[in-house]
């Protein structure tokens, strides 16, 4: 459990839907909110609507149906400032493998500021949460997948943005890779930044996140803390409740 | 049997639906450029039978001569012999009035000094309309210098020979019949150049121009359609449009970009071809004057014309790209989403070498021909040499239209959800994974 959490919303999503044509709905009406400090977890199977939901979010794909307020600012109207206030990490990203890590990492920085004492402090910054050290002077197409999601990972964290929408941040990680991860972004999130995951990974889920979003068929089920949901459906882990809700 | 099914597997990776696909394109393409090129070689064998003179001396030997091109000796063939009146030495006007592409004149005298004993002198026109191969075949009044040779030669024969001992200055006139003073139409302008001398000339100039083309709008938008495909495929596109950056800079810097890389092509290849083509020594200065009197040389206007058709080809060229690029699944489909680009500049890359594409028949194949847009760019130098400025504006507007719908539909394409929904085989639907309904789709959640 984060400790970092407080009562101001970062993220209010709002029915938020998607139709790719009609009558057919990627996600339907999909409200949930994300504190600041906190860190959300939407999880569901393959196609349930998580990506496209995050997707949404990002501003990367339009709703068709609802909004989602980011640190203030609407989706629809004002993407351009919601931009400004999340970074978001897609799930099995990768970078310039021509580029060594420090070029990405300003190159990058150079996109989220155009001032110089800012851009170094973000790259400063992001070399440190990497804690790839020398390694980051390399190419990244000689970093292995650990490295590339570590540097991804750091460079979604730089400039410190309300709100960090990381989509499977551990998927295909090694164990020691995975808590890694895991151990930074707990520590990003009491140190006050908010995230909203997606993953598969039900342990993980359980490990990180402070409150769970169901997602199937393009409905949000459930919302709550890993133990509310364990006890409102009588089972011992997140997987169980997992199994219960997408085939009830 | 551990070989073959390994053999199977791999045949199964590399004949997918696309490879099919580029070789049915291959063979159409292929076979459509060759009956273009049979057409133009059967107009080309025609015409080699017609055979236009202007008989100026009028008397019975030269009647003779023109006979004997109706009927060469030895041949089985018969030519069309056509007799027209040219009235003064303004070549290029009598051609066009007379409406004819090239004509042997056999001037006043010209028997007198058959008989004389004189090497006897007659001009040949030729009106160039284009420096393509095919349309600069032996037409049949080049044919006609051969027979005028041949008919004075034999008349000499028959004359001098009969008589029985032959002067010096009689075998020299055998040796030497005939001169022909050959004249090169073209436009409005003429030049004492045998108009083949022109087209071996300008073989040069006139290959490498197409080269530069082709391969400028191959590689650039080759660039293109890897840059956004890679970027799509790792998903760093998703990275840059989520940051605070708008789209159409990101669409704008790919373009300017690959444009830059281009250019900067196109400048090292124009002057090498250029250090290539002075490399090769033209033998006579005077030739340089006149293509230069003749309008065949390109001037730094001519260029700046070039250069924005060849500019603009590019950009709908990296338009496409753009598209094909979002189109990409992997790396595999994304270099053979180039094909469509490889054929539309091969396609008139191959023909403007070879055939004079305004004179395409049918007429529905030469537009087909016009419709690709790389076309007007591979005509454009002789667009410009032949004065066919009606044609180069006509395919400069057509271009710009394009341009404008080609960049609409990719700006279009970048700016909403298609950048990350399209792609080739995309339109079925997903049935949602284990636990989805046919109703509900992610078709980004993949």
């Amino acid at each position: 459990m984060s400790t970092g959490i407080n009562s101001e919303k970062v993220l209010e999503v709002k029915g938020l839907s998607k139709q790719y044509k009609k009558g057919v709905y990627a996600s339907q009406g999909v409200t949930f909110d994300v504190h600041k400090g906190e860190i959300f977890a939407l999880i569901g199977p393959n196609g349930a609507g998580k990506t496209t939901t995050i997707r949404m979010i990002s501003t990367l794909l339009k709703a068709t149906e609802g909004d989602a307020i980011v640190d203030g600012h609407s989706i629809l109207t004002e993407p351009d400032k919601v931009r400004k206030a999340i970074t978001y990490l897609p799930d099995e990203a990768g970078a310039y493998k021509s580029m060594t890590g420090i070029a990405y990492l300003e190159f990058m920085a150079g996109i989220y500021s155009d001032n110089k004492e800012q851009i170094k402090e973000y790259v400063q910054r992001a070399s440190e949460i990497s804690e790839l050290g020398e390694r980051l002077k390399d190419k990244i197409g000689t970093y292995s997948r650990g490295m590339i999601r570590k540097l991804l990972l750091a460079r979604a964290m730089m400039p410190k943005p309300a709100l960090a929408i990381l989509d499977e941040p551990t998927s295909g990680l090694d164990i020691i890779n995975a808590l890694d991860i895991r151990r930074m972004i707990k520590k990003l999130a009491a140190q006050g930044m908010s995230f909203l995951l997606s993953s598969h990974n039900m342990l993980e889920i359980e490990f990180v996140s402070d409150r769970v979003g169901i997602i199937a068929k393009g409905h949000l089920l459930e919302v709550g803390t890993a133990e509310e949901l364990k006890e409102k459906y009588q089972t011992k882990n997140l997987e169980e409740v997992f199994e219960k809700v997408v085939t009830r | 049997m551990k070989f073959v099914n390994l053999y199977k597997k791999e045949l199964r990776e590399m004949i997918t639906p696309t490879t099919i696909l580029i070789l049915v394109l291959m063979y159409v393409g292929m076979t459509m450029m060759g009956s273009f090129m049979g057409d133009a070689v059967d107009k080309t064998i025609k015409d080699s039978s017609k055979i236009v003179i202007c008989d100026q001396d009028n008397t019975e030997f030269t009647k003779s001569v023109i006979e004997l091109m109706k009927k060469p000796a030895g041949g089985d063939s018969e030519n069309e012999v056509k007799l027209v009146d040219i009235q003064s030495e303004d070549y290029a006007s009598e051609l066009d009035r007379l409406d004819i592409s090239d004509v042997v004149i056999i001037p006043k005298g010209f028997t007198d000094e058959v008989e004389q004993g004189k090497t006897a002198g007659f001009i040949y026109v030729d009106k160039l309309t284009s420096l393509s191969t095919m349309a600069n075949m032996s037409t049949g009044s080049s044919m006609a210098k051969n027979l005028i040779e041949i008919s004075v030669t034999s008349a000499l024969y028959g004359k001098k020979v009969a008589a029985g001992q032959l002067t010096t200055d009689e075998i020299k006139q055998l040796e030497v019949p005939v001169e022909i003073t050959e004249k090169t139409v073209v436009s409005k302008n003429t030049e004492d150049i045998a108009s083949q001398m022109v087209v071996s000339l300008k073989t040069m100039e006139n290959m490498f121009l197409p080269i530069i083309v082709f391969l400028l709008i191959v590689y650039s938008s080759q660039m293109v359609l890897g840059a956004v495909s890679t970027e799509k495929i790792d998903k760093t596109l998703e990275t840059l449009l989520s940051a605070p950056v708008s789209r159409m800079a990101v669409l704008s810097s790919k373009m300017l970009a690959a444009g830059t890389v281009a250019a900067l092509y196109a400048v090292v290849m124009m002057f090498s071809m250029g250090n290539l083509r002075n490399a090769v020594p033209t033998g006579d200065n005077n030739y340089e004057e006149q293509l230069k009197a003749l309008g065949l040389t390109l001037s730094g206007a001519d260029y700046i014309f070039i250069g924005m058709q060849m500019f603009v080809s590019i950009l709908i060229a990296l338009a496409v790209a753009l598209v094909l690029g979002v189109l990409a699944k992997d790396a595999k489909s994304g270099q053979s989403l180039l094909l469509p680009i490889q054929m539309m500049s091969m396609v008139p890359y191959m023909l403007s070498m070879f055939v004079d594409i305004r004179t395409l028949d049918p007429l529905p194949i030469r537009f087909l021909i016009y419709a690709i847009p790389f076309t007007h760019t591979f005509m454009s130098s002789e667009n410009l040499m032949f004065g066919h400025w009606g044609l180069y504006w006509a395919g400069l507007a057509y271009q710009l239209v394009l341009l404008v719908v080609c960049m609409g539909f990719a700006i279009h394409v970048f700016t909403s959800d298609k950048i990350f929904t399209l792609s080739l085989g995309n339109g079925k639907k997903k049935k949602g994974g284990l636990f989805g309904k046919k109703n509900v789709i992610d078709e980004s959640d993949q």
